[in-house]
């Protein structure tokens, strides 16, 4: 083989086939994986050229150029999957940062045939490692559990009012006309690409998700929902089993991407709320079950029908404090359902309680006759302020607010407040699982806890511990001792409370003490996959586990970034410094996030100079300077909210001030009396200044 | 390696190396089994727990992770069982019979004391290892850390053996809170750098002895460690967390096995008010420290229990060129960083009248003065201009003023150190290498004889 001179030259070659590339060409990308597959000696400059095209290339041909990659991944494979896996992250979220959401989408699709083995082939191994998929994952999620975050603020009022009303009708969550149910094909053309997002994602999956819908919606079975295909196309997924080998993403002629860049307006509608989540969904459920479909199907049809005829009862009864739990209870036991593999007697346990309690609600009037009487109220549609814009969508500290509020709400799990809160849009739809918001923080949700909290509501008998059922984990082990990856089933067991006889003399050292070890193990909760560090499944374990896995996502984040940057070990502290510094958390990382986080908000609150907003999109307002000193906004990336901000930067009303100029001129309203006291310059440099420490400050992070 | 076309390959690092394909070896361990294994220095070996658990000094790892082990005498050790999955060449064997259950036992009886502490709001156990070289003290007082890190608990080790850094180079003793998982592939992890780290950064706190054996110079030793006990008491009386959990304390082999070691082991106890010595392996010791200790209070007026146990048949002996390349390259990480994290040191030039430095006297020429008497007059370190002997060498850049006194200087900590990467007689100019480009000038340096860098860092 040839390595020297040929090598530029392929590269050069491939890289102008690849600026030909504009659009979804069969013919093209079969041949640049022909390229490809002939050239695996030059397989790195050729995924280097590729990684530079998709990076530099305009957004409208982004698409076919990841068509490409993921062809060549797919049909030649290694060297391909190694290059391309190791900067797959920045290659995929910088496109998909800048793509419109119809591509998005299509990226998303594509990202979850990265998680599975090539369709086709023997090797059960998923397309790249999940190490390489999962920061991504991570950062779809990240951006829809943002968008959620600022969506339910909105809706969280009208829970008990819309409950029952929109029970039925598809949560169309920011277009006023909401359609009917599951409508035809032709309807869900008007509302476009979006929609899709939405939508199509829920139809691949097995039989399960088909009989979930139809026992919800009629007796009569609903015919498969791949062949209500929308127009639009995404039929790259649901082709999943027909995928052949050395085929690419087939797509419908209409599914050609736009050639023309939307313009401003149409940008903003098609800003659909939260491509990724569906998908992602769907990716879990898919990826997690491994046990017999039937049973499940119907398992899961039952919960289904349990949680909407709980809601139809909650709304008919708002004051009833008792279903908020149980309604918690059940969707997260969908949500264990849906994402993990249970043993088969535990699904037949739970099978067996969710029976029963099916006798109890039946004669209460059954919510399928209601057909959405009530009208959604302005509030669904947002004001145009809240259309969910890319910096919505990623949202202004979205992480901050998130962990915050879990530790400000006294609710049991992470997973909770999100699926409490937005229940015009997600308790009342049947397509898209309320509980879907779970894997946000908490990836694994632990059963155990889960139907503690069941038979804390009074739905399920108590369990003999024995039967807690294996989390997802295990299933990734080859021949895990069944027991070691179980959670405990009920809360910690302080070690108090266990026989510790141990007593530092050498007889007593020398007994060996079995049940001592398992409080090394699985009294500790369940491992963490990267690390091995295990987290309880109790409130305060998940929420440390969600902190810890953003923690490695921010970690493998900014390696990336400072690999580029140039790094160098710190100073050590000084001995004062270092006798008043703390670890908080118990993972400097996270520590000073989370101290910078709260401290964040604790100072935004007093200290305008460290508020920010996420940049505006609309290059019009992003335009617009602040109205006291007429001077422009600067935009920053802010680690900690994961976007671009301005920092020292305030809404108010409809107009953006600097938080700083602000503050100035309330304080001249509001304090005049205590004018006396000479405030200490805070000019808008100062808070310039400030504010860059800040950053500093958060760039440093390690420095606990 | 899988051909192409089919099937995608995990990416194992034996792709990455051009070197021949690495012979991949599956080990299925029975529960209560340890798998030693010793890499040479410049090999790797990668691993990974395919299922089961696996604890590599305490510390569990996790299934289907790659670990990469350089350079490295280890041993992984299961309570259940595991299978591991080990790519590359290294010496390598399985042990049925291990002390670990005396170890795990260890750890659950200072638990039991840190729960008594937490519940009284007293200081949670100060724990001395002792034992001769090589008997397996940092590994024990690693496991002991880790345990109790799993627990929740937030251990501060303290190493007042400077012949191996911890967290540091070599030369150094540290303290450090551990509130994070403990980096199996780098023993201990990496103190704070620019970047992010894929183990969190720990923290140390690091004073500069600067010489291989405490005993060249007790009179240099013995303040330092009084220091370093103030600031670690200071911080274990501050911080809730570390004070219920306490201390665990690393010493140097060489001050079990001598009388004036003793002393110093004394030292230690008082300054860090000791209440519970492990002892491992050595009889003799143990009896010299029944004797020494049996009857002592500490200063709060606790007694101190004392415990002999088994030595580690997974101990090995490291020989002097392998601490002389473990110490080169832990030198090296400091400055240049890991496999997975790449720093960049900053070169300066340095005048001969811009930079302070102190070399540190060694005791035993002092000895040879008449009369003994001048050794206060000379004081601890010599102040030196640079020359060419100062080549290769390591300085400590403290956290003091110019104008300090030596004691002043002496109990100042590290703020970090600079390689000495050339030494221009007639242009009378230094270059050396640091961590961050700060300005030194103004800090006094400090030059000490250990850890010896036979080669240039430079090349």
């Amino acid at each position: 083989m040839s390595y020297e001179i040929p090598e530029e030259q392929i590269a050069e070659d491939f890289a102008a086939a690849l600026a030909d590339l504009s659009m979804n060409s069969r013919y093209e990308i079969s041949n640049l994986t022909l390229i490809a597959r002939e050239n695996t000696a030059s397989a790195l400059v050729i995924s280097e050229a590729l990684k530079t095209h998709i990076k530099q290339t305009s957004p409208s041909k982004k698409l076919p150029a990841f068509y490409v990659l993921d062809s060549i991944i797919k049909n030649v494979g290694t060297p391909y999957t190694l290059f391309f896996g190791r900067q797959l992250y920045s290659t995929f979220m910088e496109s998909y940062a800048l793509v419109d959401n119809n591509v998005r989408s299509k990226m998303v699709e594509m990202l979850k045939t990265w998680k599975e083995p090539v369709p086709g082939s023997m090797d059960t191994r998923p397309v790249f490692p999940p190490e390489v998929t999962r920061p991504i994952e991570n950062a779809l999620i990240k951006a829809r559990t943002s968008f959620l975050q600022a969506h339910q603020e909105q809706t969280r009022n009208q829970q008990s009012a819309m409950g029952r009303g929109r029970a039925q009708s598809t949560p169309y969550r920011e277009t006023p006309t909401p359609p009917s149910n599951y409508r035809p094909p032709t309807q869900s053309a008007q509302p476009a690409p979006g929609y899709t997002a939405n939508y199509t994602p829920q139809q691949y999956p097995a039989s399960m998700n088909v009989q979930q819908y139809s026992s919800q919606q009629a007796p009569a079975p609903q015919p498969p929902y791949t062949t209500q295909l929308p127009p639009n196309g995404q039929q790259y997924p649901s082709q999943q089993n027909g995928y052949q080998p050395h085929g690419l993403p087939p797509r419908p002629p209409n599914q050609q991407y736009p050639q023309a860049l939307p313009n401003s307006s149409s940008w903003q509608q098609q800003r659909y709320p939260t491509p990724p989540q569906p998908s992602y969904q769907s990716q879990v459920q898919a990826v997690g079950y491994t046990a017999p479909a039937s049973s499940l199907a119907a398992l899961n049809s039952d919960i289904e029908n349990l949680i909407n005829e709980t809601k139809a009862e909650w709304s008919r009864n708002p004051h009833e404090v008792n279903f908020q739990p149980k309604i918690k209870a059940l969707l997260d036991l969908q949500t264990v359902l849906r994402s993990q593999t249970l043993p088969p007697d535990q699904i037949s346990l739970i099978q067996n309680q969710v029976d029963q309690l099916k006798q109890a609600p039946q004669s209460a009037p059954i919510m399928q006759a209601a057909p959405a009487p009530l009208p959604p109220t302005p509030v669904v549609a947002p004001p145009p302020v809240q259309q969910p814009t890319l910096s919505s969508l990623l949202g202004p500290g979205a992480l901050a607010a998130l962990l915050a509020r879990q530790s400000a709400t006294p609710q049991p799990s992470s997973a909770v407040p999100a699926t409490i809160r937005s229940p015009p849009q997600n308790n009342s739809h049947p397509f898209q699982p309320p509980s879907s918001v779970a894997p946000a923080t908490t990836p694994v949700p632990d059963p155990a806890s889960l139907l503690g909290r069941l038979r804390a509501a009074g739905m399920l008998p108590g369990l003999a511990a024995s039967t807690a059922p294996t989390p997802l984990n295990s299933s990734t082990s080859v021949a895990p001792p069944p027991f070691l990856n179980t959670p405990p089933s009920a809360a910690r067991t302080p070690l108090a409370t266990i026989p510790n006889d141990v007593i530092l003399k050498p007889a007593s050292l020398k007994i060996p003490r079995p049940h001592l070890i398992a409080s090394l193990y699985e009294q500790l909760g369940a491992p963490c996959t990267q690390c091995g560090r295990r987290f309880q499944s109790d409130q305060e374990g998940k929420k440390k586990k969600a902190a810890h896995m953003d923690w490695h996502f921010h970690v493998r984040q900014r390696m990336d970034e400072a690999e580029s940057r140039g790094q160098h070990r710190s100073w050590y502290v000084d001995e004062l410094d270092w006798i008043r510094s703390r670890e908080v958390e118990g993972e400097s990382g996270t520590t000073t996030a989370d101290s910078s986080q709260s401290s964040n908000s604790a100072a935004a609150a007093k200290n305008p100079k460290l508020q920010f907003i996420p940049a505006p999109d609309d290059p019009a307002l992003a335009a617009v300077p602040c109205p006291i000193c007429q001077e422009k906004f600067e935009m920053k990336w802010l680690d900690e909210a994961q976007e671009f901000v301005w920092m020292d930067a305030k809404k108010v009303g409809d107009r953006i001030y600097h938080a700083s100029c602000f503050a100035e001129a309330t304080k001249d309203v509001n304090t005049k009396a205590k004018r006396g006291t000479p405030e200490p310059v805070l000019g808008k440099r100062k808070a310039e200044d400030d504010g860059f420490a800040f950053r500093a400050k958060i760039k440093s992070e390690p420095v606990a | 390696m899988s051909i192409p076309g089919l099937g995608q390959a995990a990416p194992t690092a034996a792709f990455l190396a051009p070197i021949p394909v690495a012979p991949t070896v599956v080990h299925d361990l029975q529960a209560n089994s340890e798998w030693r294994f010793e890499v040479d220095i410049g090999e790797k070996i990668d691993v990974k727990i395919l299922s089961g658990t696996a604890e590599i000094f305490g510390t569990e790892l996790a299934v289907n992770h790659l670990y990469t082990f350089r350079g490295a005498k280890s041993s992984i050790y299961t309570w259940h069982g595991c299978r591991i999955e080990v790519t590359g060449v290294c010496e390598e064997y399985t042990a049925e019979e291990t002390p670990m259950t005396q170890y795990v036992n260890t750890h659950f009886a200072l638990e039991k004391l840190r729960d008594e502490a937490e519940r009284d709001r007293r200081e949670g156990p100060r724990v001395l290892v002792v034992g001769p070289t090589n008997s397996g003290k940092t590994s024990l007082v690693k496991l002991l850390a880790a345990y109790a890190l799993r627990m929740g608990q937030q251990p501060m080790v303290i190493n007042t053996d400077s012949r191996e850094g911890l967290l540091s180079i070599p030369g150094s003793l540290t303290a450090t809170p551990f509130a994070s998982i403990i980096d199996v592939e780098q023993g201990w992890g990496s103190s704070p750098t620019s970047t992010s780290t894929p183990v969190p950064v720990k923290l140390p706190l690091c004073y500069y002895y600067g010489l291989g054996n405490p005993e060249d110079n007790t009179k240099l030793y013995k303040p330092i460690i009084t220091r370093l006990a103030l600031a670690a008491t200071s911080r274990l009386t501050d911080d809730p967390a570390i004070k219920s959990t306490g201390m665990i304390i690393d010493t140097p082999g060489v001050i079990s096995q001598g009388k004036g070691g003793f002393d110093l082991i004394s030292h230690i106890v008082s300054e860090f008010s000791v209440n519970t010595i492990l002892v491992i392996g050595s009889e003799r010791l143990h009896s010299e420290m029944l004797r020494r200790f049996s009857t002592y209070r500490t200063s709060t007026g606790e007694t101190i229990t004392l415990v002999k146990l088994d030595k580690s048949g997974g101990c090995v002996d490291r020989d002097d060129t392998f601490m002389q390349l473990t110490n080169e390259a832990t030198v090296k990480e400091y400055f240049f960083g890991d496999t997975r994290t790449t720093l960049s040191p900053h070169t300066q030039s340095l005048g001969y009248d811009e930079v302070t430095v102190y070399k540190i006297r060694e005791a035993h020429t002092n000895s040879f003065l008449p009369g003994g008497v001048e050794e206060t007059d000379h004081g601890l370190y010599e102040k030196v201009e640079p020359n060419a002997s100062m080549q290769h060498c390591i300085l400590a850049v403290m956290y003091a003023s110019v104008s300090d006194s030596q004691d002043t200087i002496r109990d100042a900590s590290v703020m970090g150190f600079v390689y000495v990467a050339e030494v221009d007689e007639t242009k009378r100019r230094l270059k050396v290498l640091a961590p961050m480009n700060t300005r030194m000038t103004d800090r006094p340096m400090i030059w000490g004889s250990w850890p010896e860098v036979a080669v240039s860092l430079m090349g």
